[in-house]
């Protein structure tokens, strides 16, 4: 049945929440006019490829990449590299969170070195790790690692410390040891800061990963990129970073559809 | 319906509960706070005693201490079995809470069947008992949500169902229905009176109202502003089963008045207490 108003028989009209078809149309509508100006004013004012090469150009490029230069095996090194030690990082970021939320003296150690650690920026620990680990696999994970371990270590032990202690309470109630309590109360109710600081590692960890790929230069879309700017093949750089966009949207996209997994309690 | 929710399981002991002189300091920042004051309680076996007084007078402590949570700073806490002695061991005790405390990210089963859990009980033996204690709080039905999708009175239903399905020996309710709004708190106190009234456990009941405690109870400690000693102990000799009707009984005002004057002279004095600073 439907609802009647004071005029009558009028459609009901829904109130719009999040981000509807036709918004959706209209973000691709000026996507494509962006395309499309850029196409035509890099035509008309001839501007040099090796400056700022043509949508389409890129597009040839891109192409290219995939089909003769065997780019997908680089992407596949990437996403190896970005993956491997993003695991390893979040393996041991959530341990050592937990860890330090639970043992008072645990935190105070780490407590230093974490001060001293956080605010450096990763990037610059690149060329101790070449010196230490070389510039193979081992440090490609590594580096990866240690984007993702401080993010996730400090958003694990705010989750823990911003735990209702009610909870544990009533958890220790209800006969839970100590090691239950961390099992099923302390680390359930951090999920959702532990989600918030993997985000925010992961970030970090594709970052180091190019940005080490850029100065092995070897093998990995980094290298693609730096080696075609070396060279200036412009068009492949431009292709390079949608690449890299493209990954950047889809690791967001399976992020939140983890997050609407993991979230389904918070009704 | 099942069976251990109705009456208590074979081996069960309601325990008298008694504590003497003790007084609990909390220390916190440098500055020590006198929470409990030489307070002398006894909790009879299989009976209901309400605790009440002015907010901040140390009744949340007591059940702590009560509880096992928090050693007493002076004074003894004791369990007394039906023979007269000390209980070899300490009773089963489970707590309903005030703020509910249902963990968010688990079912209203899991939530329930949280303590089977932790005991190492099988999942298919601590649903069917889950189930069973859902049904006995007219949850049935509901076992797949989680608790945000839950009114108040009904999640307080829940805390109840998990506590009672631990079959505790003594049951600690800490202002259980505090945060619920009048008409939920009176049906639920009816519910809560029959069911403790079958199963003859010993009762804590922590609470704020006057009218809860008399319905509920059969003894009624009042107490002091902090630090809370005991200011009175107030028996109540009204028929049970009780329900909304007693309080229709002539006896009812007399325990009513006599209680309100108790706290009435205690919470302008913890009032005075806080506005007269350290006078
Ligand atoms: N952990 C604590 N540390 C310091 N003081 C506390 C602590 N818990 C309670 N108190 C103080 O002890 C007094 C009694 O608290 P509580 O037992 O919660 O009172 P009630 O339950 O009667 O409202 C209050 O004044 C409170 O501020
Ligand atoms: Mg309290």
């Amino acid at each position: 049945m439907r609802d009647r108003t004071p005029e009558g028989d009028v459609a009901l009209r829904p109130v719009r929440t999040g981000t509807a078809p036709a918004d959706r149309i209209t973000g691709w509508i000026a996507v494509a006019v962006f395309l499309l100006a850029w196409e035509l004013l890099c035509r008309a004012l001839d501007v040099s490829s090796l400056y700022l090469p043509r949508p389409t150009q890129v597009a040839v490029a891109l192409y290219d990449l995939f089909v003769h230069k065997q780019a997908l095996s680089d992407l596949a090194v990437t996403l190896y590299r970005i993956f491997g030690g993003f695991a390893i990082g979040m393996v041991f970021g959530v341990a050592l969170g937990l860890a330090m939320a639970v043992s008072r003296r645990l935190q105070s150690i780490a407590d230093v070195f974490i001060a001293a650690l956080y605010p450096l920026p990763k990037i610059t620990l690149i060329p101790l790790l070449i010196i230490w680990l070389g510039t193979g696999g081992p440090f490609m994970l590594t580096i990866s690692a240690l984007g993702a371990l401080f993010p996730v270590i400090i958003n694990t032990l705010l989750g823990v410390r911003q735990c209702d202690p009610g909870l544990v309470m009533t958890a220790r109630d209800l006969g839970a040891s100590e090691r239950q309590i961390v099992r099923h109360v302390l680390l359930p109710a951090a999920i959702p800061s532990v989600f918030a600081g993997a985000r925010l590692g992961l970030g970090v960890s594709i970052i180091l990963v190019v940005a080490a790929e850029m100065v092995v230069g070897k093998l990995g879309l980094g290298a693609r990129l730096y080696l075609a700017g070396q060279v200036l093949e412009t068009e492949t750089v431009f292709a390079v970073l949608v690449v890299l966009a493209a990954l950047g949207i889809a690791v967001t996209k399976a992020l939140d559809a983890v997050d609407a997994l993991t979230g389904k309690w918070r009704a | 319906m099942g069976g251990n929710l109705q009456t208590s399981s074979e081996g069960a002991v309601h325990p008298e509960i008694r504590l003497e002189g003790v007084s609990l300091v909390y220390e916190a920042g440098g500055s020590q706070v006198l929470a409990l004051d030489d307070l002398h309680c006894r909790f009879a076996a299989g009976r209901v005693t309400a605790i009440i007084g002015p907010s901040g007078c140390g009744k949340s402590t007591m059940l702590q201490i009560t509880r096992g949570f928090m050693p007493a700073s002076r004074g003894t806490l004791s369990f007394v079995g039906p023979d007269g002695q000390p209980m070899p061991r300490p009773p089963r005790m489970a707590t309903v809470w005030q703020s509910f405390n249902l963990f968010p990210w688990r079912t209203i089963e899991d939530n329930v069947a949280f303590g089977l859990e932790m005991a190492g009980m099988p999942a298919a033996q601590r649903r069917v008992r889950a189930h069973e204690a859902l049904r006995m709080v007219d949850l049935g039905g509901f076992e797949r949500k989680y608790p945000g999708q839950l009114s108040g009175g009904m999640r307080q239903r829940v805390g109840m169902a998990r506590a009672l399905v631990m079959d505790p020996e003594v049951l600690l309710l800490d202002e259980p229905f505090g945060a619920l709004d009048a008409q939920t708190r009176l049906v639920l106190q009816e519910q809560l009176a029959a069911m403790v009234e079958r199963t003859g456990k010993t009762v804590l009941l922590i609470t704020h109202s006057i009218e809860e405690a008399v319905l509920l109870a059969d003894t009624v400690y009042v107490l002091t502003a902090r630090p809370g000693r005991v200011a009175a102990e107030v028996q109540i000799d009204l028929p049970k089963p009780r329900s909304i009707a007693s309080t229709h009984d002539a006896r009812y005002a007399g325990y009513f008045e006599r209680i309100y004057g108790l706290l009435k002279s205690e919470v302008l004095r913890s009032m005075h207490g806080e506005a007269g600073g350290q006078a």
